[in-house]
């Protein structure tokens, strides 16, 4: 070993003796694992204060949903694209009278779905049977509340009435007001309001739902569909001029003038031209159009999701 | 066996200071290293307990912590500062001539670059082999030569024996 090294081994050793005493470091060893303790005691309560809030907040307002931006109001209020994605439904119910089945859906300004007992889905729902029903609606707005009685939902500040309508029986009507309008109605139901109260308390929201509309009309789909199985259903668009409605089943219309529509051969009576396509029956209806005007309407007609139509929840419960 | 941190802690806090201060020149920035060091040991001692030789597994924690250690507070800064070294510990008192020149030894090896710095200590403070570098280092032995070659080379060149008497003062424009 050579001089340099000598006193590199020296200098080392010397600096050696001015270890510092153990005392300061292991007294801040002390301290940092307290402090340490202290954060893990901290983050776990943060922890479970935020899991208690993420609960509360689902529990609440798990029905609520975020509004459309102004400029995107016209949109939300009128779809135009059903598009792959669909129209969404935002909303469903967990709870409804046993044996309910969905039957009809409807989109556009305000969104509805109807449920009704089983025994009753053969029925039209379009029509005023007063058979029993259940359904649920998104508003663009509060009803006129006059006689109606304040309920709550959920915590949230409800109103509910009973009235005799234009079907036999009475309806409860319950409209409660989250980031949206909701309303239950029941109609045919023993006790109405405990039952729209149930369904009411039931409802959240629900992403997933979407409407997928079986055919588009100039890029607008079609705003309800209704039927009794996922094979026998009818979809509709319908505007001030024009109805447009594409169905399993034939029209009651039989026969006409022969015309050729879409590339086949349809037929018109009176204000109604009904061609066959892809195994449907679409109908066009405008007391207002002439025969070129209702061929041109039919020929802008789109039909969409024909290998696997959106109709799995038609009869069917939750 | 496994031994209680706490039990590790008392014995091997005095010899982890010790390395921790010889090899970053710094008594503050060595109980800084080896708080952080033992305070990442505790969450780990289940395991580190459990290997052969605990204290070789910190002291490579505490070389690996040193030479990451990003404070702007560079080491080499602070030894420079004879002041901040005599406020912890006061040097013992040297009758001989050599007192001087190991201060200032201890100066230039407080600005070698980390690693070469690192080498010299294992090889001249804790007397390690090549190999025993590499590992505790991480790298190649031939590198490890490399460091210790470089390092003495500057250490020697800088190296200007001083007569007997004519020491540096200490602290003196060194801050």
């Amino acid at each position: 070993m050579n001089d340099t090294e000598q006193l590199i081994k020296e200098a080392l050793g010397q600096l050696a003796e001015r270890t510092p005493h153990p005392g300061p470091t292991l007294n801040a060893l002390r301290r940092k694992r307290k402090r340490q303790r202290n954060n893990i005691f901290l983050i776990a309560t943060a922890g479970v204060a935020a899991v208690a809030v993420l609960i509360f907040a689902g529990v609440v307002a798990s029905d609520r949903y975020a509004p459309p931006a102004h400029n995107d109001a016209a949109a939300a209020l009128m779809p135009t694209n059903s598009g792959a994605q669909g129209v969404e439904i935002r909303y469903t119910p967990h709870w409804l009278p046993n044996g309910y089945v969905e039957t009809f859906r409807s989109v556009g300004d305000e969104t509805t779905r109807v449920w009704v007992p089983a025994s009753a889905k053969e029925q039209d729902p379009t029509q005023q049977t007063g058979a029993a029903r259940v359904s649920l609606r998104n508003l663009r707005s509060l009803p006129d509340l006059a006689g109606w009685a304040e309920t709550s939902v959920r915590g949230l500040k409800a109103w509910v009435r009973t009235v005799q309508g234009q079907s036999l029986g009475t309806t409860t009507e319950l409209v409660w007001r989250a980031q949206e309008v909701l309303s239950v109605s029941v109609r045919g139901e023993g006790n109405g309001q405990e039952t729209a109260m149930r369904v009411a308390d039931s409802v959240r929201a629900d992403a997933k739902i979407r409407y997928l509309a079986p055919f588009t009309l100039d890029g607008k789909p079609a705003s309800d569909i209704w039927g009794s199985t996922l094979n026998r259903w009818t979809a509709q668009w319908r505007s001030e001029q024009v109805v447009v409605t594409l169905s399993t089943s034939a029209p009651a219309q039989a026969g006409g003038t022969p015309v050729t529509v879409r590339g086949k051969e349809g037929a018109i009576a009176g204000d109604t031209l009904v061609v066959r396509d892809s195994g449907l029956w679409l109908t066009v209806s405008g007391g207002s159009l002439s025969t070129d005007e209702l061929v041109h309407t039919a020929g802008r007609v789109s039909l969409q999701h024909m290998e696997h139509p959106d109709t799995n929840w038609i009869g069917k419960g939750l | 066996m496994t031994p209680s941190f706490d039990d590790f802690v008392a014995e091997q806090v005095t010899p982890l200071l010790r390395y921790a201060t010889v090899l970053t020149c710094d008594p503050h920035l060595a109980q800084d290293v080896v708080q952080e060091v033992l305070l990442r040991a505790q969450q780990k001692w289940d395991r580190i307990g459990s290997v052969d030789l605990p204290h070789a597994y910190v002291k490579r924690m505490v070389t690996n912590e040193y030479l990451s250690w990003r404070r702007r507070r560079a080491a080499k800064d602070v030894a420079l500062c004879m002041t901040t070294l005599e406020s912890v510990t006061p040097p013992v008192s040297d009758t001989t001539h050599h007192y001087d020149e190991r201060e200032a030894m201890l100066q230039r090896i407080a600005k070698l670059p980390r690693k070469q710095r690192a080498a010299i200590v294992l090889r001249y403070y804790e007397n390690y082999e090549d190999s025993e570098i590499a590992q505790m280092l991480g790298c190649a032995e031939g590198t490890v030569r490399s460091h210790i070659s470089r390092a003495l080379a500057t250490l020697r060149m800088e190296h200007t024996p001083q007569p007997a008497g004519v020491g540096l003062r200490l602290g003196e424009g060194l801050s």
